[in-house]
């Protein structure tokens, strides 16, 4: 039954092993579409390469669906897994200078 | 072919589909999904507590960033560890790896880093504001639909869609 390391009680090391390793694979997954190259982050601001978008929803549709889809099998306890609350106001200006940032850093 | 070529990127939608496993995998493993800006801050945090221990606990806001177990007990630095060492070690099979500023044709390397300052200071104030960057936020929220997230990821693209015709020169 998952998420795993909530279910399960795990050791604290445990939990660390796991996230250097989830780590590694977020970093590669990145870096092998382009994500690590800072011109090509930028180019999405000017319509020149979608690739940004393109990585991101895709990676947010894939795992959306597998949540819920291990959900509905009932090996997944989704009350389990932590969601961002919502604090409406600082996160849209918060977004907006991260915005700012972002297309003025290269990410 | 020569051997010092680099690779092409990947197809983004495969690229997407990796990350989208390793999102999955981190939330069906420890019910939690990825972030970047929040081990950031609990190294500033550690940081800062080197040279001001008292000030620092003393902080509601710096001290909960503290931990108890140190930096190297903390599964977000440890993921965040792991993003440099998987980035490095994809750009190196991919013979991507070079020691370079990337900038537009039009703007000088010092330019460009002063801009990257200034943008990684504004792009690290947000993401406190907003209680997490593209990664913490956007990607981990956009996927369990957290609603703050939704809208908090959007308003980056606003952000960003609206500086970029001033900031053209610094790209193209």
């Amino acid at each position: 039954m998952a998420p795993l390391a909530k279910v399960g009680e795990w050791a604290p090391q445990l939990g660390l092993v796991a996230g250097f390793l989830i780590g590694i694979g977020f970093g590669w997954a990145l870096e092998m579409g382009g994500l690590g190259n800072s011109r090509k982050l930028a180019a999405q601001f000017y319509f020149k390469d979608l690739t940004v978008f393109k990585v991101m929803f895709t990676a947010i549709i894939v795992a959306e669906l597998m949540m819920l889809g291990a959900g509905a099998l009932g090996i997944m306890d989704l009350s389990l897994v932590f969601l961002n609350p919502t604090f409406m106001v600082p996160m849209v200006i918060g977004g907006l200078v991260m915005g700012v940032g972002f297309i003025a850093g290269g990410w | 072919m020569s051997s010092n070529v680099p690779k092409r990127y990947v197809n983004p939608y495969i690229s997407g589909l990796i990350l989208g496993l390793i999102l999955f995998t981190a939330f069906f493993v420890m019910g939690r999904g990825l972030g970047a800006s929040g081990a950031m801050m609990k190294t500033s945090a550690t940081a800062i507590h080197m040279v001001a221990p008292d000030v620092t606990e003393q902080s509601d806001y710096l001290g909960k960033y503290l931990g108890t177990g140190g930096l190297l007990g903390d599964w977000l630095f440890l993921e965040l560890l792991g993003v440099a060492i998987g980035s490095v070690l994809s750009a190196a099979i991919g013979r991507r790896l070079k020691w370079q500023v990337l900038r537009g044709p039009r703007i000088g390397v010092a330019a460009r880093l002063l801009l990257a300052l200034l943008g990684g200071g504004l792009f690290g104030f947000g993401a406190r504001l907003a209680r997490g960057c593209t990664s913490g936020l956007a990607l981990s929220g956009g996927a369990t639909l957290a609603l703050g997230s939704m809208v908090g990821m959007m308003a980056i693209f606003v952000g960003a869609y609206s500086m970029a015709w001033f900031l053209r020169k610094e790209w193209n």
